[in-house]
Order: C-alpha cells, then structure tokens, then sequence
C-alpha cells in the first residue's frame, strides 16, 4: 500500500444533485474494501449529506477540528475528529460538516488546507464538494491529486454547465490528466448522446456510470453503500471498477456500454430546437 | 400625445432651465411653472394639466405625491431628482406616480421615460421575489421562470426576470436567447445608470418578459458586489412592474443579501434523497427572523409524488410549518427548458404550470 498514500480525489460538478455525495460515499467504501485506509471529508459546509446518506450521527465535526486547528496547531491530532464508518468488515473515517449551517462561515480555506494535510497517513482521502468554483473548493482542486469530475448529460443547460466547468478547469490550468470526466447516469433515456457531448469537450470520458436511481434511493434509505445495499447492481459494479482504475487493479478491457440501443433518439437537431415540437418526444 | 406640463422645482436657476426645455419642444405646453407644491396643488386644477414634472429631492415634495396622484387622476406625475436616489425613486412610486427622471432633462428623456413606465404597468411599487434553494437542483431555475411568465401574462405588465446564479445560470437557454448584455456589466454601471439606459441590459424575451441573463464565465461572478446587484433590483423596479431573482444555491454573500432585499422569499426545493426536508428546515430559521418585520416567505417542494393534499399534510408535518404549495413533476419540462421552448410549449393545462399560474394569480391579485 505504500504506493498509495494521501492520494486526494476531489469529487467535483458544476451542477448540483449529479451523485457527488453517492460517488464519494461509493469511492470511499469501495476503496476500503480494497483494503486502503480512507478518509471521506464532506466539504458541503452548510447542507452535506454524507453523514445522512450513511445513517450517522458525530459528536464532532470540522468545525471542532478547525476551531482546535486554530488554537494549537502544535497539538492538533485530526484523529479526534473522524468518525467510523464500518460495516461488513469493511471501514473508513469521515470527517463531518459543520453542525449548523452559521458555523460555515467560521470555516476560512487556510485553515481547510492544514487540516486536510494532517490526513496525510491515509492511502486515499475522499472530498466530497459542492457545485461552485469557490475559494474553498478552488483550493480543495489545488491540493487533490484527482479530480473526479461529475455530470449527468440528460439536459442541455447540464451539458453547457459541464462544458463551462471544464473549460474554466483548464483555464485555471489544471493539467488535464487530473481531471477524471465521468458521466453519470450515463444509460438513463435522454436525448443527449454521450459521444456529442464528448465531441463537445474535445475529450473522452474517463468513466460512464449507469443509471440506477432504485438502487441509490435503497442506498440512501439503509444508510449503506451500494456494495452492501444493493450488491448487484449495474452501479455498484460501475462503483467498482472505477475503484479499480484509481487503484491500478486492472484495465477494464473497454468501456461499459453507454447507451442503450436503438434507443429511441431524436435527431441533434431537435434538441437544439430546430425542427419538430416537443410533442414528438412523448410518442418517441 | 400632448401633454400640458405643470413644473415643481423649488431652485429658481433650474426651474427656467426646465421651463426652457419644455417650451422648446413641441409635444410639450407649458401650463404653468411653480416653486411652491402647495401653490401647484391648489391651483393647477384651473389649467387642465395632463402631465406634473416635481421635484422630489425634497422630502416634503415626496409627501404630497399622492395628493398630486389622487387630485389629478388622468394626469401623469414623474419625480425630478438630481441624482438617482433609489430610495426617493421607491417613495415615488409608492406614491401612486409614474416613475422619476434626472434633471434637467432633455424632451426625449421625459418622452422616453413616459413611454417605459408605461411598459411598466399599475402605478404601484415594485414586487421583487427572490427564489431560494438550500441545495440546488431544485427546480427553482424552472419554477422562477414559469412564474415570471405566468405573472406577465395574468397581470399583463411588465416582468424581469434576473439570473443571479452568477457561475451557471441557465436562464438564457431556457429561453433560447442570446443576449448582449449580462448581470456583470449592469452591477458594473448601474451608478452611472438611470432606469432608460439600464433597460438595454435587459433582453426582450416577448409577451411581457424581460431577462437580465447571467455572465458567460464563472469566475466573472466574482466581480458582482452584492450591494450593486440590489441597486440593480431596486433600479428595475422601476422599468417593471415584478422583478424575479434566481439566486445560486445555498447561504453566501450573494444570495443572502438579495434575499434579505426582496419583498418575497421563495424557498424551494425538490424531493429526492428524502434529506431535503431537513435541509429546508435549517434553512428556514434565518427566513424566520425576517418573515417577523413583514418580508414574505413561501415555501415550495417540487417534484412531489403524489401531489396530493395528503402529501402535502406529511411534508408539513415533517417540516413542521405550513407548506406555501407543492408541485407535481412535469416530463416534459425537461425537453421544453432543454430545448429554450419555455415561451413557446408551455400549457396551461400542464398540472406544473396550473400549480405556478395560481400562485402567479394570487400574487397579481394582491396588487401591489
């Protein structure tokens, strides 16, 4: 494991409610069950979910961890402020949001950074973001090794957002090879075809999640990762294997079939509103 | 139209630059010139005016305002103010008063002036509505954007729509426009601005529709002082008779302080997770703390399955307040908003639509 150390995935989208949390939740799990020490770090300062997806209650939280950051520094031990998730022999740390929504605002980027760096004995740490270029998450990118970078293609002000996002990226001159594009929900009917969006971005996807919104409401309900959820599912494997590629477990031979066909599709045209009326797409 | 002019100004110098102005012009028949409100208000009634040009950057002025606008009901009256004074621009139209212009004043300005606030609608203050959502992806984008519509066309004056979702807004594909001018640059000039040479940053989007679309790249959302976007607000308030917010999600500077500015604070979110309640309930107790000096606070859920009474009771209880509305998930709005049809597809017999125009209605049946 040696090789694997303090390795940061930043989970990142510029649109909100593209499974951020689910995949980091996800990650974490599947990355623990390899058998890498984890940390899962929610930085959706005033409304995280990690905590509610996962069925936990903490007694502490960042904003304790920043608060004693801050006092001494010297004696700060990060430990004290990570929680356990475990379950079926599988574990991983967490490390809570803010209890309320005002204690955010105490939480300055500097202090984020120190704390976030005394995590440095885990394999991999897990940030789970949220869908804005802000100070906070800004840094979060600086300091990750990799960015998984999140969207779902089903709605074209989506796909525009997504486009912005990367392009704004690599504006700010992250190398491209940091950056993970990942598509998810990438099977779910929808008039957008992942290879113009990619055509669009100038570059592949790194990975296609399939839609299983059954599987991840089961998920979030048991307050468990897919892998013990909902073990089968098209997701969890999909969980899997791209566990499997930030850990170098294998080459997947080729990409998980994205997209059902012959779906019914209507021409690129359509959705750029040019041509027939909507009407079309119900008796599509 | 002719109008026949009777001038308030209580500066001597400026007053016959004014007189001179409006003689000059022929639209305009100067019926009669006055330092004194009182005087004007007394005596004008005699010279059959149709249009009052008064200065309001005296306070007392302002006070008579609605004796001017209740005594002279089929005349018009615009306040002259030397510099633009958002809040003597709110008092005058409070008032009951078309709008204010900038003194001295060349004859187009009055003309043009005129001509928007008529645009505007009633001759009652603006209503700003902010949209809220703690986390996003809540249908507040759609949401604000339906209502914008229905509120146009059920009170048939004029509406603005803001996109203050500063790093990726989605209004302007929602409607399929491209516009020239954004967000950025209108906070940029707006004190250089008045409300005639603030109206080009909005675009026409038609049937009563304007939009002030957001910037093409997020990080010029950083060059968005929130205290400019207010004066923004405040200024629109006078080229349109409601001015609809989106704002991004979540508390931040932005979103919070227009928020805190508008009259109506629209809480959305949508049913997902199951999380969401509880997101809504932390975020409602900042809004409670306002809702107890007079701003309105609604709260919505969307995509709500079923959306039936009985629902909405569970989510009441859950939330532990009354729930403003809830609204059914519509399929088809994902193709009409991805597709920039929302003027053109939407149907009133859509149970999403039905659900926001009877919101819109009640809000146009508020009247004010």
């Amino acid at each position: 494991m040696e090789e694997h150390k303090n390795i940061i995935i930043a989970v990142f989208s510029t649109e909100a409610g593209c499974g951020k949390t689910v995949t980091a939740i996800n990650l974490a799990a599947g990355l623990a069950k390899e058998g890498y020490s984890v940390c899962l770090v929610d930085l959706d300062l005033q409304f995280g979910d990690v905590m509610g997806y996962l069925d936990m209650v903490s007694g502490v939280n960042l904003e304790d961890a920043h608060e004693a950051m801050q006092r001494h520094p010297d004696k700060f031990r990060v430990e004290d402020y990570l929680v356990e998730y475990s379950r079926g022999g599988i574990s991983f740390a967490v490390l809570p949001p803010p209890a309320e929504i005002q204690d955010a605002y105490l939480i300055d980027v500097a202090t984020t950074e120190a704390i976030i760096r005394e995590l440095a004995d885990f394999n991999f740490i897990i940030l789970d973001t949220t869908a804005v270029f802000s100070a906070l998450n800004l840094a979060m990118l600086d300091m990750a090794t990799v960015i998984c970078y999140l969207g779902v293609m089903d709605f074209l002000p989506a796909v525009k957002n997504y486009k912005v996002g990367y392009d704004t990226l690599i504006r700010f001159q992250y190398e491209e090879s940091k950056i993970s594009l990942i598509e998810n929900r990438s099977d779910s009917e929808k008039f957008i075809r992942s290879r113009d969006v990619e055509r669009l971005l100038g570059e592949k996807f790194y990975h296609r999640l399939p839609n299983d919104y059954p599987a991840v409401a089961k998920s979030i309900r048991l307050g468990q990762p897919l892998m013990f959820s909902s073990p089968l599912s098209p997701l969890t494997q999909s969980y899997w294997q791209l566990v499997g590629r930030y850990t170098n477990r294998y080459i997947p031979p080729k990409q998980p079939k994205a997209e059902k066909e012959p779906a019914p599709q209507l021409p690129f045209s359509w959705l750029m509103g040019i041509g027939s009326d909507w009407q079309l797409a119900g008796k599509a | 139209m002719h109008y026949r002019v009777v001038l308030v100004e209580h500066d001597p110098g400026m007053l016959s630059t004014l007189a001179g102005v409006i003689r000059a012009e022929p639209t305009f028949d100067l019926a009669a010139t006055y330092s004194d409100p009182q005087a004007a208000l007394g005596q004008s009634g005699v010279l059959r005016p149709n249009l009052f040009l008064i200065d309001v950057d005296d306070w007392a002025n302002l006070e008579l305002l609605p004796k001017f606008v209740s005594q002279f009901a089929k005349g018009q009256v615009l306040g002259l103010m030397e510099r633009w004074n958002a809040d003597k621009a709110e008092a005058v139209l409070a008032a009951g008063a078309r709008g204010s212009i900038l003194k001295p004043f060349q004859p187009h300005d009055v003309l043009d002036a005129l001509s928007l606030y008529e645009r505007r609608g009633h001759n009652l203050s603006a209503r700003t509505v902010a949209f809220f959502s703690p986390k996003g992806r809540s249908g507040s984008t759609t949401t604000a954007a339906v209502l914008a519509i229905e509120l146009a066309k059920k009170s048939g004056e004029a509406v603005a729509l803001i996109d203050a979702d500063l790093q990726f807004g989605d209004l302007a594909m929602f409607f399929d426009v491209v516009p020239t001018h954004n967000v950025v640059e209108a906070t940029h000039d707006v004190r250089l601005l008045t409300p005639a040479t603030l109206e080009p940053y909005f675009h026409e989007i038609g049937n009563g529709l304007w939009l002030l679309a957001g910037p093409n790249r997020p990080e010029h959302a950083e060059l968005v002082e929130a205290q400019r976007l207010i004066d923004v607000v405040r200024m629109a308030g006078s080229l349109f008779r409601y001015v609809i917010i989106d704002l991004p999600a979540g508390f931040n500077p932005i979103s919070l302080a227009l928020a805190e500015f508008a009259d109506t604070d629209i809480l959305i979110t949508m049913l997902n997770s199951g999380q969401e309640v509880y997101h809504m309930k932390r975020s409602i107790k900042l809004f409670n703390t306002w809702e107890t000096y007079g701003k309105k606070i609604y709260s919505l859920f969307s995509r709500v399955n079923p959306c039936t009474p009985e629902q909405q009771r569970k989510i009441e209880a859950e939330f532990g307040r009354e729930v403003t509305g809830i609204l059914p998930n519509e399929r088809r709005m994902t193709a009409i908003a991805g597709s920039g049809r929302l003027m053109q597809d939407l149907s009133d017999k859509m149970p999403l639509v039905s659900s926001i125009g009877s919101l819109a209605a009640d809000m146009v049946a508020a009247r004010r």
